[in-house]
């Protein structure tokens, strides 16, 4: 079935008790909304709409589901439950937080919390080959704060990439995007297939039947370390494993950063999971620790060391 | 509790899936069902949805979160299952009741308690070997007990299909129980029909299943029966589970589910009643997205409350 895109609700529609705005992206699976609540409040809503499932013409606020894709589409609702499901139950500043689940217009929405900033992929995009080495190393580190909380309450998060790394306004990163986390349970889905962004899935990720666990998410880190450095993503994983063409960072990029942020980039992106960190804690403890660390504003960095200390020390 | 737990069922190379799968929970007791439809016109999948739906109702009332008596609810409630067949053929005319195998398994403090009538199985696999399966209640599994034949010889003997208890049809189900059986950590009990057990032996399916990951293992267990049994492949379900000690370091995974947080008189449940729908393994109804809705927003709202 081709995927003709479907139409998003017009700015100005009363969705429950938000107002909509604007629309914010336009994914395979869903619609993402910038709305007010009865407040004023900006909240980011996700309507669940998967293209080849649920068409929604110009003008009409109801998806048309054909008869054939009646089971399917409410499936993948399941699917998009289980997403909602994950984030409700976790509260840290690095991971995006859930305010409310509803249903209207025969779909479900999730809303969460609306952060101004841009993502990882923007900032990349617009600093390109310019990406500071602290920003990075602050910026991972916390992230992986949001990773381990995630690990911890046993989700995995399976599409970490800039684009689903969101920075604040200060700086801090949130996590975006659980929606992978569904692909898991549907391995032999024909018609809603895993959506797994090239070039930043690990290997296991296309292999029916390889074990996926959190080296998994720590090969998507390594990736989008490798964008920052670089200003692209490694090659995809399934071309790797078929013949490896990755230069390790630490011999195209040395110089441009440290080696050791360097190594520890190629370090991530082993295709064999038991050769990655052993641990996002370890991952992110080679981050904060640097040792002879090149030119750097030695006074801003102790300071800020020491605060991501104290970050780890609370989880 | 702590377990991991997947299941799966799919229709095979045949037109309708007739087997039916479920399993649910309450805090502290857990219930896997399979049952396999017989008959393709003798509505054979009726009785099976019939089996599985009515028991899991049984376990929903009397769960709370304990069963009073794991082996008087296996026996209660699958003759009440059997009645209610018969009863659902009286009430539509059906020239014949309509036949089901069923394998039930309630596990609750620690140890687990099983019921079988017909040919599908129940396996427990401990450390990467059999510790024991159910025997079929079939014509071969009789003449393999008698040595007529040898137990090699039984995927080809033109009889294999006979069963001699079911759920349903002219004749009382003799329904065989286990004992009481102590789960120790890792432990694997599995519950399939015919189709995944009938085109490998008991090793390859021990193997099979215990290579990797349940949600990986099962499906690729799937797949080899699928593939060997060729282009008439019968429905193939299974429900398997992995339990976990409840204090073993180590032993959680990302899949495992803990109940110790759920509310005395909560239930997770599933079912698997549409199996012939591609891909979709069952059906979402309105009450399901109305309790999932709840769920999350009482999952919201308890965080919430704690800030």
């Amino acid at each position: 079935m081709p995927s003709q895109a479907n139409c998003a609700l017009p700015p100005g529609f009363q969705l429950d008790q938000y107002r909509i705005e604007r629309q914010l992206s336009l994914g395979g699976f869903s619609i993402v909304y910038l709305a007010r609540d009865a407040h004023g409040q900006a909240v980011a809503i996700k309507e669940y709409l998967p293209n080849s499932l649920a068409l929604r013409k110009e003008g009409e606020t109801e998806p048309q589901v054909s008869e054939e894709h009646r089971l399917a589409f409410r499936y993948g609702m399941k699917c998009f439950f289980e997403e909602g499901r994950s984030l409700a139950k976790l509260m840290h500043p690095n991971v995006v937080r859930v305010l409310n689940f509803f249903r209207a217009n025969g779909t479900v929405y999730m809303v969460m919390q609306f952060e101004r900033g841009r993502t990882l992929h923007d900032y990349i995009r617009k600093h390109r080959g310019e990406v500071k080495e602290l920003l990075i190393r602050a910026v991972f580190a916390r992230m992986l704060n949001g990773l381990r909380e995630v690990h911890a309450h046993k989700l995995m998060h399976l599409d970490i990439k800039p684009s689903n790394i969101y920075l604040r306004n200060d700086g801090t990163p949130v996590l975006l995007d659980f929606g992978a986390a569904r692909q898991t349970l549907m391995s032999d889905q024909p018609v809603l297939k895993p959506m797994y962004t090239p070039g930043y899935a690990a290997p296991e990720q296309y292999e029916k039947g390889a074990q996926i666990g959190p080296w998994t998410d720590i090969y998507s880190v390594g990736a989008s370390l490798h964008a920052c450095i670089v200003g692209s993503p490694p090659p995809r994983a399934d071309e790797r494993t078929q013949q490896d063409t990755l230069q390790p960072v630490v011999k195209t990029q040395a110089g441009r950063y440290s080696r050791q942020l360097l190594e520890l980039t190629d370090w991530c992106l082993h295709l064999d999971p038991q050769q990655r960190p052993p641990s996002v804690y370890a991952l992110q403890k080679a981050l904060i620790h640097q040792d002879n660390a090149p030119e750097r504003p030695e006074h801003w960095f102790s300071d800020l060391g020491s605060r991501l200390r104290s970050f780890i020390g609370r989880s | 509790m702590r377990f991991t737990i997947y299941q799966e069922s799919r229709p095979g190379k045949r037109r309708d899936n007739q087997d039916r799968i479920a399993h649910c929970y309450s805090r502290d007791a857990l219930l896997m069902l399979v049952a396999d439809g017989m008959g393709g016109h003798l509505h054979g999948e009726v009785a099976a949805q019939i089996a599985v739906q009515r028991i899991a109702e049984r376990f929903q009332a009397e769960a709370r979160p304990l069963l009073p008596d794991p082996q008087l609810f296996l026996a209660r409630a699958i003759e009440r299952a059997h009645q209610a067949i018969l009863d659902h053929a009286l009430d539509h005319h059906f020239p014949e009741a309509p036949r089901t195998t069923l394998v039930a398994c309630v596990i609750q403090r620690g140890a687990a308690y099983w019921a079988h009538a017909g040919d599908s199985r129940l396996y427990l696999l401990r450390r990467g070997h059999l510790v024991t399966r159910t025997r079929d209640h079939s014509r071969t599994q009789l003449m393999i007990d008698q040595g007529v034949i040898k137990a090699e010889e039984a995927h080809l003997h033109p009889g294999r299909n006979r069963i001699y208890s079911c759920l349903g049809g002219n004749f009382n189900p003799q329904v065989e129980y286990s004992p009481r059986t102590p789960l120790r950590d890792g432990d694997l009990l599995a519950l399939c029909t015919d189709g995944v057990w009938g085109p490998i032996d008991d090793d390859g399916l021990v193997v099979n299943l215990t290579a990797g990951v349940l949600s990986q293992a099962v499906p690729r267990l799937l797949d080899i029966s699928e593939r060997k049994a060729g282009p008439t492949a019968d429905n193939l379900s299974m429900v398997a589970m992995c339990w976990h000690d409840e204090h073993a370091v180590g032993a959680a995974t990302v899949e495992s589910i803990s109940t110790r947080t759920m509310e005395l008189d909560g239930f997770e449940s599933r079912l698997d009643l549409s199996g012939t729908a591609p891909g979709a393994t069952a059906e979402f109804d309105e009450d399901e997205i109305e309790r999932a809705i709840r769920e999350i927003n009482a999952a919201i709202h308890k965080i919430d409350s704690r800030t």
